[in-house]
């Protein structure tokens, strides 16, 4: 038995870490960075712990009212969700100690305040610890955004935007747990409480759904692009940061508010498999189609936090039909891609952040060359990322995404006709955005890292630093997608208390011939599939052809037999040396651009400009490029910010001038809607 | 009256089997034209007049003998004595590929069940290349030998060079040639890309394509009839004898 | 001058050559099929003045046909094609503007295979020079050689037989069917209508047995000479070719039910590469490709030679624009040509009346020029001849077809996707041989 005091230990040594680690980054940032990378690993130590043991514990600080404590506490279900977080921060501080480099230091403090923050967030006990410690995480992140590099105006608007919506999502998320201690009396809800039934139970996920999934980017918030342009506007360590493990609080409060709601209603679970399908399959498009380095993963995290909220749906469905073995696995399938999602994006956004440092710009379409010594080994780690993302077997993002499709493959288990062919039709869409995935991790490796030209100028150097960071994520990426059952193991523990009872016996097994915890299953009967020997064939098929190439190079030359290189054949001219005559990551996608025209709303022509002929392709992805488009859901959140603009002009002149001051209203109003319909229900 | 659907697949099995039979048998006076026979000296020859009136200096009165890397089947000779068809529709000496002498050995276990070849244009009058093209049609059909049009040289076994190497061109023959993985054999097709051919005193020739890259096969003609082409395709393969006899 | 203004209504352009130190420009007036020569100085666009430069370029020196300037924008690059590529067999290149897929712009660079015949042929007789320019384009040598012919003979006065100019007609409509028989199978191969194309390229191969066994050279080499053909056809021959003619007629009218009947196939041709007449008028574009545009010029009904003004030729045109209608122009032509082949053999005269220098002569350009215009397949071929002193070759100037039709080829690419490329590129038949020479 693991005893209480260790837990909460290291509860207090790794809180006390980052905050000390926030402290030192004003004077010595690497220094803080250290500190912030032994934090994380004892955020991995006390994570795993409290898994395996599976004990709650809880630590009260003060009280709020008479029935609840402000507290902290660790269940497997947070722990889980630290696991993940601290995995990703313990590399993202390895990265940070290089790449941090150019900016102030500033940003490792705000970097480990907003870490700080999650880590609060996560083991709070109550909705007040968490908001306290949502709202921080909210503008540490946009001071962090603030940093970016770039065009100023464009980095201020991102960091604006994000605040807005961050603040629309707290208001959405402040009316969701009103709705909870309205039902339950407490606000100590954040913990393992029992699960409520109430009328109001309606009122509390669809707030819940759209505020957490408001903060994920989901749809139908993802028209505005607010995250793509806030998450790539940052430094990219602070990108990675919040693209990977700020959308993860956003999962795990769905899924945390979930926990605490009894009688699902069956439109719930179509509600969410709509709008996870549709994030999923807008998100896989836009991301296909942007040329901005960081632009494009984030778009990606829309598509793989959709492909989360799907998998929530099944597990809603499921539960209100008693289909107990195919809720077991829908859930622990969310939980599973969030950790693989999370580990990959993590490691394409700083991939990408060092290749555009190399490159100079953000632009995928550029031909600036990279000096050599910045690069090497890059390509050969970052390889696992983009696989990964693309979902190709053994990795993890394989792993999580087959759950998930199996999990909706099994949509004809449901109990009603409505729900069968929504599940199908959300199925066929998963399964497209994952094939979309595929053309655009290939551009993103192809365009973002093969492609830019090598020159052995001297230039900037990864020391290290960078090419561990990257290369802790591959591990990550390799250890998540091989050794599938160990993370299966503590994806169901985390989800044991919303299921009654651990189902990884139900799912891991052995099958024709593959030893016993080595196959995952998804029904019963349904799929099986084993990540570990599928790795295990590829390793030897990789082998075997090694093993047949080196003997026939081993043998004497006959026939020519021997390596002879030439350049690539450019029928028959010669390659020119400018980017003018090479397909470029634009047209690469193109035609999905010209193909999906009614989505992209593109607009193409050309308009002679005295000798030359100006091309003009837009369409809304370019936001970096031209904010101008026609698109009828942005046209109506334009519409929106200016009656906004204009509202707020307005107030700012007749009541409190300022911007600041502004802010402020704005939030006591929220606040005080809040409150007055806290009394009124809860009196 | 009924009407036959119009579907290709039926028209196409209706057409039946035109190809030809060589190699298995000579080839008929229709596949190798009259044109396409290489002049003859007779009885009342006259050398002289007959290396004076060739445009090409095909003819060597001090050697007596007709170069047909050189000749462009003009026929102007035929005034000085010399002859072009016996008459008899036998075609059995009229094939006239030929070999370089750095063939490599050992071709035929290589090349002879697949040849993928490829055809490169220097600077030729299209007629080169419409004969080569011509090699996929019914009546020669090469596939059928187990030979094989590809259009990238990372992909050939064999090299057709077709015209009179032009300056502009000569870069991109080599670069071609050296993108060729090996064992690799190149045939020079034509008298343009042999030796210049009627062009040889223009601008823009640079040389015969053997100086610029080492040449296996010729093939003599203007242009070489297809079965000619065909003949010089199964001699760089391995599978004729020189005399055009199947091996 | 004015003339030119009105370029591009009725009025086109056809030739801007040098000659005798002077620019000389060729118009054509498609309402009148009028041939009217000016001399420039005249303000060109910038398409003719590309061609000019090209007409006086060197071998080695490439020739960029790039008109209206460069294309920019964010993502455009250019796609280089050629000069050694398989969907074009000929050692030609292309720079593909695009952004990707769609095609933004073509620039056409040329003289990859330039052997320089104009200047090859100064200082030789005609009858050696004969030689050199039946091998500027194998594909249209009988247009060539006689063109060159007609306009030496023209030039020295010759009185040439009926019989050898009639002659010369019936190599020259051989050469149209066998040309456009080729076109039609390399259309039907890039919709990989591949029996289609293999049918159409077997009937060709019959075309090229009846050139071999009645000119003596599948693609009419040496059948014209000076002042005659090398090689008659006998009355027993013009007997046997017409049956044969006939033969080969009916099998493509089958060939073309099937093909018209075949949904897939049409639907790739219709609608693809469009180039309208104004534009094919204001580019100069010649041949099937203007006809296909709705431009009324036919060379042997506009500047007929002498048997053209005694036997009936259809001017086939049609309005659709697009490569269906270039297609469609060149099919009824393989069919018209058929019945114009007929009646050439059937009406051939043989008492050896000698008819004289041709009845349509061009307006003089001075300094003992004299010149012709012959429709070779691909169309109007133009060549200017002048003979020096000697009798010998002293100046040449050919005006290829498919130098001028690059540009309205170009033109009709634009704003279409990269899987069109072929289908224009076959409908204009185009040649590098040709337009490089």
């Amino acid at each position: 038995m693991i005893p209480a005091y260790l837990i909460s230990g290291l509860l207090f040594g790794t809180l006390a870490l980052f905050g000390a680690g926030f402290a030192l980054g004003l004077f010595a940032k690497k220094a803080a960075y250290v500190l912030g990378g032994v934090g994380s690993a004892l955020g991995v130590a006390l994570s795993l712990i409290a898994l395996t043991s599976g004990r709650t514990v809880s630590i009260d600080l003060w009280l709020v009212n008479s029935t609840s404590h402000a507290q902290l506490q660790v269940s497997s279900l947070n722990a889980y969700f630290l696991l993940i977080s601290s995995l990703v921060w313990l590399g993202t501080c390895l990265y940070s100690v290089r790449y941090d480099d150019d900016y102030p230091n500033s940003l490792s403090s705000l970097l480990l305040l907003t870490i700080l923050s999650m880590v609060i967030v996560l083991v709070s006990g109550d909705a007040f610890t968490f908001l306290i410690g949502w709202e921080s995480m909210t503008i540490a992140s946009f001071f962090m955004i603030l940093e970016g590099k770039g065009d100023k105006e464009g980095v201020r608007n991102a960091a604006y935007l994000f605040l807005a919506f961050g603040e629309g999502s707290s208001v959405l998320i402040m009316l969701s747990f009103a709705g909870l201690f309205s039902a339950a009396g407490t606000f100590s809800f954040m913990g393992p409480a029992a699960r409520v039934v109430t009328p109001l139970g309606p009122w509390i996920f669809v707030t819940a759904l759209l505020g957490f999934g408001l903060k994920m980017g989901l749809a139908p918030f993802h028209m505005s692009e607010w995250l793509p342009i806030a998450h790539s506007s940052a430094p990219s360590n602070a990108s990675a940061l919040l693209s990977s493990t700020l959308t993860l609080m956003g999962v795990y409060g769905i899924i945390d508010v979930v926990s605490h709601l009894g009688g699902y209603q069956l439109w719930w679970g179509w509600l969410a498999l709509t709008v996870g399908g549709v994030s999923a399959l807008l998100g896989a498009l836009f991301s296909s189609v942007s040329e901005h380095s960081k632009g494009l993963p984030a778009y990606s995290t829309i598509e793989n936090n959709g492909m989360i909220v799907v998998a929530i749906g099944v597990y809603l469905i499921a539960t209100y039909y008693r289909l107990t073995f195919l809720a077991d696995f829908a859930l622990v399938a969310a939980l599973f891609h969030a950790f693989s999602h999370s580990v990959s994006k993590a490691s394409l956004f700083l991939l990408n952040g060092w290749m555009s440092k190399l490159r100079g710009t953000f632009d995928l379409t550029s031909a600036n060359p990279v000096p050599a010594g910045g690069v090497r080994g890059v390509g050969a780690i970052g390889i696992f990322t983009a696989l990964s993302l693309a979902a190709v077997p053994p990795l993890a993002g394989f792993v999580s995404e087959w759950m998930i499709l199996e999990a909706l493959f099994q949509s004809f288990r449901f109990g009603d006709l409505a729900s069968q062919i929504l599940g199908a039709l959300v199925g066929a869409v998963v399964a497209l955005a994952a094939g979309i995935m595929v053309v655009t991790m290939t551009k993103v490796y192809g365009f973002g890292i093969l492609w830019p030209k090598r020159i052995a100028a001297p230039g900037e150097k990864g020391g290290g630093y960078i090419e561990g960071g990257l290369a802790y994520f591959a591990a990550l990426i390799v250890a998540v997608g091989v050794a599938a059952p160990g993370v299966f193991y503590l994806a169901s523990q985390a989800a044991s208390r919303m299921l009654g009872a651990n189902p990884y016996g139900l799912f891991v097994t052995g099958l024709l011939g593959v030893p016993a915890p080595f196959v995952i299953l998804s029904g019963s009967p349904f799929g099986g599939f084993s990540p570990t020997f599928t790795a295990l064939a590829f390793l030897s098929i990789l082998m075997v052809t090694l093993a047949v190439a080196g003997a026939v190079r081993a043998r004497p030359p006959r026939f020519g037999l021997r390596v002879r290189r030439t350049p690539g054949w450019f029928a028959g001219a010669a390659l020119a040396d400018d980017s003018s005559a090479m397909y470029n990551s634009f047209g690469y996608s193109t035609p999905i651009r010209v193909m999906l025209r009614f989505l992209f709303r593109t607009k193409e022509s050309v308009v002679q400009v005295g000798p030359v002929q100006r091309t003009v392709i837009r369409s809304p992805e370019e936001y970096v490029v031209d904010l101008e488009v026609l698109d009828v859901f942005k046209k109506f959140y334009d519409v929106l910010a200016k009656w906004a603009l204009g509202l707020s002009a307005y107030t700012s002149r007749k009541v409190m001038p300022g911007k600041l001051g502004l802010y402020i209203v704005y939030i006591m109003a929220a606040l005080v809607f809040v409150l007055t319909y806290i009394l009124l229900t809860a009196g | 009256m009924w009407d036959m659907p119009k579907i290709w697949v039926f028209r196409g099995l209706k057409k039946g089997i035109l190809t030809t039979a060589y190699p298995k048998s000579q080839p008929t006076s229709e596949e190798v034209p009259t044109a396409s026979l290489p002049p003859r000296p007779t009885d009342a020859v006259d050398w002289s007049a007959g290396e004076r009136g060739c445009p090409t200096g095909a003819i060597d009165s001090g050697g007596k003998r007709v170069d047909l890397g050189r000749c462009v089947y003009c026929r102007l000779c035929s005034s000085a004595g010399f002859t072009f068809d016996d008459g008899s529709g036998s075609r059995a000496g009229a094939l006239q590929a030929g070999l370089t002498g750095r063939h490599a050995a050992g071709a035929r276990r290589i090349f002879g069940r697949s040849l993928h070849v490829m055809m490169i244009d220097v600077g030729s009058c299209n007629a080169c290349n419409l004969e080569v093209l011509n090699l996929s049609n019914p009546y020669y059909d090469l596939s059928r030998l187990g030979i094989a049009f590809t259009n990238s040289p990372k992909h050939a076994d064999a090299l057709i060079v077709v015209g009179a190497l032009n300056p502009a061109m000569v870069d991109a023959l080599k670069m071609t040639y050296e993108s060729m993985p090996e064992p690799k054999l190149v045939l020079s097709v034509g008298a343009c890309a042999i030796s210049g051919g009627i062009f040889r005193s223009a601008e823009g020739f640079v040389s015969p394509v053997g100086d610029a890259i080492p040449v296996d096969v010729v093939v003599p003609g203007c242009p070489p009839s297809p079965v000619q082409i065909l003949e010089g395709l199964l001699l760089a393969a391995g599978r004729l004898k020189e005399t055009g006899a199947m091996r | 001058m004015r003339n030119l203004e009105r370029l591009g209504e009725k009025m086109q352009l056809s030739s801007v050559f040098q000659a005798g130190g002077l620019n000389y420009a060729l118009i054509s007036d498609t309402e009148t099929n009028k041939t009217i020569i000016s001399e420039l100085p005249l303000t060109l666009s910038e398409e003719f003045g590309a061609l000019l430069r090209g007409s006086g370029a060197k071998p080695g020196s490439p020739l960029v046909l790039e008109a209206s300037g460069r294309v920019e924008g964010y993502g455009v690059f250019e796609f280089p094609y050629g000069p050694v590529s398989w969907g074009v067999p000929e050692a030609g290149a292309f720079s593909l503007m695009t952004y990707g897929e769609r095609v933004l712009k073509v620039v056409p660079r040329l003289n990859f295979k330039k052997r320089g015949i104009e200047r090859a042929v100064l200082g030789r007789t005609p009858e050696d020079a004969l030689l050199f320019v039946e091998r500027s384009a194998g594909n249209f040598s009988a247009a060539y050689s006689t063109c060159f012919a007609a306009a030496v003979e023209d030039s020295l006065g010759l009185e040439v037989p009926s019989e050898a100019r009639w002659t010369r007609a019936v190599a020259l409509e051989l050469e149209r069917i066998h040309n456009h028989l080729y076109v039609f199978g390399r259309l039907a191969e890039a919709a990989s209508q591949n029996i289609a194309a293999t049918q159409a390229h077997a009937l060709r191969e019959r075309v090229l047995r009846l050139n071999s066994r009645h000119f003596g050279h599948r693609y009419l080499f040496g059948i014209n000479s000076i002042g005659g053909v090398s090689r008659g056809l006998p009355k027993d021959e013009r007997r046997t070719l017409t049956t044969e003619v006939r033969l080969i007629g009916r099998e493509f009218s089958e060939l073309v039910q099937y093909f018209l009947s075949s949904r897939i196939f049409l639907d790739r041709l219709q609608g693809t590469a469009k180039l309208t007449r104004k534009d094919a008028l204001g580019l100069g574009t010649v041949g099937p490709s203007a006809r296909g545009s709705g431009v009324q010029w036919d060379d042997r009904l506009t500047f007929p030679l002498e048997p053209y003004e005694d036997i009936y030729v259809n001017l086939e045109t049609e309005d659709g624009e697009d490569t269906m209608a270039r297609t469609m122009v060149r099919v009824k032509e393989v069919e018209s040509s058929t019945i114009a082949l007929r009646e050439l053999l059937d009406r051939m005269p043989s008492d050896g009346t000698k008819s004289g220098p041709h009845r349509r002569r061009a307006d003089s350009l001075g300094a003992g020029f004299s010149f012709c215009r012959v429709e070779s397949p691909s169309g109007d071929l133009i060549q200017a001849v002048q003979l020096d002193g000697g009798g010998r070759v002293g100046s040449l100037h050919v005006r290829p077809p498919s130098l001028v039709n690059w540009l309205p080829f170009a033109r009709s690419l634009e704003g279409t996707v990269f899987t069109d490329f072929q289908f224009a590129f076959e409908s204009f038949g185009l040649s590098f041989a040709d337009s490089d020479r």
